[in-house]
């Protein structure tokens, strides 16, 4: 997204669907529905756990077969609104498969990757059809919860420091 | 690995920086030209310290940089820590841009099968 000020700190996706409002809202919120197009091609999830209620957490696995094996990649978070079939706020991070938060550079990931970010969905009823807006920001430091999320990341950066020379 | 920590803990912080309204506003503000903090505040009808202290927070994210010009010390608008910003957010466009074709193409199944239970 380029915003007023030029710059790009978010990821904003508007798609209408050709499908009922609360077909959509189940795309996103039952874990069948959710596991059968969430994942790259070629990947399966094997877990979605997805606790629709504010404060209630998320742990999702994806799975993908490489030569070496299957390798998963875990992903945690916690929903901060849930107004069905309109909108859905939940935050996202790396994890392991307990749901404990872990650094992208932890994983090997580009450095330029916010530890926790928030994923907004918007829908909008067009009778039949829906129109949503997908909304994927790095989260912002002063939103409620942010204190939280800071001392996780503290306490996972002097973690890394510790094991930094293995 | 520390090095990747602290470039981290930067980009937290540019993140943190750019949730309040008011300091993306002062950013397009900058984006035109540099401005002293009283030509800042004007706009925005906010106290000096007020305006002041979200200078701070940009100032410590690296997103603005002050003159040396002591009375004045104009601010001046640093995109580096912008560009590593859009970097995460353009990567991740392509995933989900990828995931919604993949819904819409789910969505079409369903319907199919629903269709076929109706005949």
């Amino acid at each position: 997204m380029t915003n007023s000020n030029g710059a790009q700190d978010a990821v904003v996706i508007e798609r209408s669907f050709d499908a009922p409002v609360e077909l959509i809202w189940q795309m996103w919120t039952d874990p069948t529905h959710f596991a059968a197009w969430y994942g790259p091609d070629g990947a399966t999830i094997p877990v979605a756990k997805l606790e629709v209620r504010v404060g209630g957490t998320r742990l999702v696995c994806v799975e993908m077969q490489t030569p070496g094996g299957p390798m998963q990649m875990w992903f945690t978070g916690e929903y901060r609104e849930v107004v069905e079939n309109e909108r859905l706020v939940y935050t996202e991070s790396m994890s392991d498969e307990n749901g404990t938060v872990r650094t992208p550079s932890e994983l090997g990931m580009s450095e330029g990757h916010p530890v926790t970010t928030e994923v907004h969905v918007d829908l909008v009823d067009l009778g039949g059809r829906t129109r949503m807006v997908m909304t994927h920001v790095g989260i912002p430091g002063d939103s409620p919860g942010a204190a939280g999320w800071a001392m996780a990341i503290d306490k996972l950066a002097s973690y890394v420091q510790t094991h930094a020379d293995r | 690995m520390t090095t990747a920590v602290i470039e981290e803990d930067r980009l937290s912080e540019t993140f943190a920086a750019l949730a309040n309204s008011t300091r993306r506003a002062i950013l397009a503000r900058l984006a035109d030209s540099a401005a002293t903090v009283n030509e800042l505040a004007e706009p925005f009808e906010l106290t000096l310290p007020a305006v002041s202290k979200h200078i701070k927070v940009l100032e410590r994210a690296g997103l603005i940089r002050r003159g040396q010009q002591a009375q004045y010390r104009p601010c001046a608008l640093d995109a580096a820590p912008l560009e590593a910003v859009s970097t995460w957010a353009e990567q991740y466009r392509a995933v989900w841009e990828a995931r919604f074709d993949r819904m819409d193409d789910y969505l079409a199944t369903l319907t199919e099968t629903k269709d076929r239970r109706r005949r």
